[in-house]
C-alpha cells in the first residue's frame, strides 16, 4: 500500500507514527503550513481495510471516532471517501495537500509516493506491507 | 396410378422428418454455445462489479467524466466538477443532530438535581434531556464555523434554547488552533470530549464533578472568550497546550433544583498541557489551572472569592477500552479573609467493548465544605455500574445503576435508562 501526495508537495518521507497522525486527523498541517487534505476510499475496498488497520480501529470505531473529532470542533469533517481509485488520483492531482493510500500497482503518473520509514513500497521491511 | 400421390407424399413427409433430424443437433448445438457464452459473460459482468462494488451512477445530465487518460496535472472541468460535488466544496451547512430519551427512578421523592426534567418529588418520570444540533461549515482551509444549539427540557416539559457553543475557528498551523466565541472549557478532559451529546459518551450521564452547570455541576463549564490549543515540538511524546481567556458566567442551581446561584464569574484564564504519546495511540496525560473571581451572595453582594481549579487527568481509550480518570481540586479563597476551601473531587470510569455491548462501571466524589457556595453538594461518593448497548453505529440503549452515599443524608439509589442517537 503506497502512501500518494501531489507532486508539489515537499515531503519526502514520512515515520509511521506520522502518517497514522494524519489519518487520524492529528496532524492537520504539513510543514509550511499548507492544510493536510485526507482521501480515503469508501469501504469495501482495499485501501479501506489498510486504512482501519493503520488506525486499529473497525469500521464502526472509524466513524464513531470522525464523529466524535468533528462534534469537538477537532476537524472540520470526516475525511472525503471516495468510490474509485480515479477520483483519488483526480483529487491528489487537484488539491496540493492531498494525500491518500492506494495500491502500489495503482499509482499513476502525478502521483508522488512517499516513503515510510525510509523504505519505498517496494523495498523489504516497508512498514504498509 | 391413384396410390403415386400418396405414396409422393409419404416419401415427402418422410425425407422432410429425416432432414429436420439432421438440422436439430447443429441448432441444439448453436443454442448451446450461446448459453455458454451468456454465462461467461455474465461471469465477467459479476467480477467487474465486484471490483467497482461502490461506483456511483452519475446524476442525470451531469456531464460525463471522460475516459480519456489525461496527462499528469491535467484535469478536465467535467472531472473537476464531479470531484468537487462529490467533496461538498460548494459553501453550505452540514448539520448533524443528537438526541435522547431517558427514563430515571430514585428511591426517594426529595428533589435530586432537579434538572432535565425530572419531576421534583417525583420516584421516576421520563425526560428528553438534551436535544442537540450541531453546525458546522467551512469557510475555506483554515477557516470554519461550529456550532451547537441545545433544546433542552427544563420544568413541566418546557424547552429552553441554549447556544451552547458558537466559534469561528482558525488553524494558522499545527502549532497555533484558535477559536473564538462560546466555548466549553477546556479544565480537564471530559468536558472537552464530550461535550453535551450523550450518544458520544459511555454512561446515562456525566460524572457530577463535570456536571453542566446549569444542572448542578461544580466547575464553570462555558465561557465566552477566546481558546488556543496546539502541538508544542516534542517529537514522539505528543505534547499539546491549551491556553483560554474569556468571561464565564456561571448560573448554577442547588441540587434540589430550588435556589438558583449566580456567581457573577469575572475573567477567567486557563492554561493546560497533555501529553498524547505517539507509542501509545489513545493515550492522554494532562492537567490544566483555571482561575477566576465569583462572589458568594449569600455571605453579601460584594463578597468576592478567587476560584482555582486544578486538574490532572489519565485517559486511555483504544482497543475497545476506555479507561477515565480525573482529580480536581478546586480552591475558594476569600479577598480580605483568611478563609479558604479546598474542596477534593475525582472519578474513576471504566469500561470495554464486547460486540455490541458495552459494560461499565465508574466510582466519583466529591467533597464540598459546609458553608461554601457549594455546600448543597456536600460529600457524596459512590458506584455507578451498567452496560451500553449499540444497536447500530448510530443508535444506543443504555441502563445505569447508581448508588450514592450521602453525608447526612440517606443513601440514594437510582436506574436510569436512556435511549441516545446521532443522525
Amino acid at each position: 500500500m503506497a502512501v500518494v501526495v501531489n507532486e508539489k508537495n515537499p515531503v519526502e518521507n514520512l515515520s509511521k507514527a506520522e502518517l497514522r497522525n494524519i489519518f487520524a486527523g492529528e496532524k492537520r498541517s504539513w510543514p509550511g503550513g499548507l492544510p493536510i487534505k485526507l482521501f480515503v476510499r469508501a469501504p469495501g475496498c482495499r485501501e479501506r481495510d489498510a486504512l482501519l488497520k493503520l488506525l486499529d480501529m473497525s469500521e464502526s470505531e472509524y466513524k464513531k471516532y470522525w464523529t466524535a473529532k468533528v462534534f469537538r470542533g477537532e476537524a472540520q469533517a470526516e475525511p472525503v471517501a471516495l468510490f474509485s481509485n480515479g477520483m483519488q488520483k483526480e483529487a491528489i492531482l487537484l488539491y496540493p495537500g492531498a494525500v491518500a493510500l492506494v495500491s502500489f500497482q495503482d499509482v499513476r503518473p502525478g502521483m508522488k509516493v512517499v516513503k515510510i520509514d525510509g523504505r519505498k513500497p517496494d523495498e523489504a521491511g516497508y512498514p504498509l506491507n | 396410378m391413384r396410390f403415386y400421390p400418396t405414396i409422393a407424399a409419404l416419401l415427402l413427409l418422410l425425407t422432410s422428418l429425416g432432414h429436420a433430424q439432421d438440422t436439430a443437433p447443429s441448432e441444439r448445438e448453436m443454442i448451446q454455445q450461446l448459453v455458454q457464452q451468456v454465462r461467461e459473460l455474465q461471469a465477467k459482468v459479476q467480477t467487474l462489479e465486484s471490483q467497482q462494488r461502490c461506483a456511483p451512477l452519475p446524476a442525470p445530465g451531469a456531464a460525463q467524466p471522460s475516459l480519456k487518460p489525461t496527462a499528469p496535472g491535467q484535469t478536465t472541468d467535467a472531472q473537476q466538477d464531479a470531484l468537487r460535488k462529490q467533496l461538498h466544496e460548494l459553501n453550505g451547512i452540514r448539520w448533524r443532530g443528537f438526541g435522547e430519551v431517558d427514563y430515571k427512578a430514585l428511591n426517594q421523592s426529595t428533589p435530586e438535581l432537579g434538572t432535565f426534567g425530572f419531576v421534583p418529588g417525583s420516584h421516576g418520570n421520563f425526560y428528553t434531556g438534551d436535544f442537540d444540533l450541531l453546525l458546522t461549515s467551512r469557510i475555506n482551509d483554515k477557516a470554519s464555523v461550529l456550532s451547537e444549539v441545545v433544546l433542552g427540557e427544563e420544568q413541566a416539559q418546557t424547552f429552553g434554547v441554549d447556544l451552547e457553543r458558537v466559534l469561528f475557528k482558525y488553524d494558522y498551523n499545527d502549532h497555533l488552533r484558535m477559536s473564538f466565541g462560546r466555548y466549553h472549557t477546556g479544565i480537564g478532559y471530559y468536558n472537552l470530549a464530550f461535550h453535551t451529546a450523550t450518544w458520544l459518551q459511555t454512561t446515562a450521564d456525566r460524572p457530577l464533578v463535570m456536571e453542566f452547570a446549569t444542572d448542578g455541576g461544580p466547575l464553570p463549564t462555558q465561557a465566552v472568550g477566546v481558546s488556543l490549543t496546539g502541538q508544542v515540538p516534542s517529537g514522539a511524546v505528543g505534547l499539546n497546550y491549551t491556553a483560554e481567556y474569556g468571561s464565564s458566567d456561571t448560573v448554577r442551581p442547588d441540587l434540589n433544583g430550588v435556589t438558583l446561584d449566580d456567581e457573577h464569574n469575572s475573567n477567567h484564564v486557563n492554561v493546560g498541557l497533555f501529553v498524547r504519546p505517539d507509542p501509545i495511540p489513545g493515550l492522554q496525560i494532562g492537567t490544566s489551572i483555571y482561575h477566576d473571581q465569583i462572589s458568594d451572595t449569600a455571605r453579601g453582594p460584594t463578597v468576592r472569592l478567587g476560584q482555582t481549579i486544578a486538574n490532572l487527568h489519565v485517559v486511555y481509550d483504544g482497543h475497545g477500552v476506555e479507561f477515565l480518570n480525573e482529580g480536581f481540586l478546586i480552591r475558594h479563597a476569600y479577598r480580605g479573609s483568611p478563609l479558604v476551601y479546598n474542596m477534593p473531587a475525582f472519578y474513576s470510569q471504566i469500561s470495554r467493548q464486547f460486540g455490541h455491548i458495552r459494560p461499565f462501571f465508574r466510582y466519583q466524589y466529591i467533597n464540598a465544605n459546609p458553608g461554601s457556595v457549594l455546600e448543597d453538594i456536600s460529600l457524596r461518593h459512590g458506584p455507578s455500574f451498567g452496560a451500553r448497548y449499540d444497536f447500530s453505529d448510530n443508535i444506543a440503549f443504555k441502563t445505569q445503576l447508581d448508588h450514592t452515599l450521602r453525608k447526612g443524608q440517606p443513601d440514594l439509589n437510582g436506574l436510569h435508562l436512556q435511549l441516545a442517537f446521532a443522525f
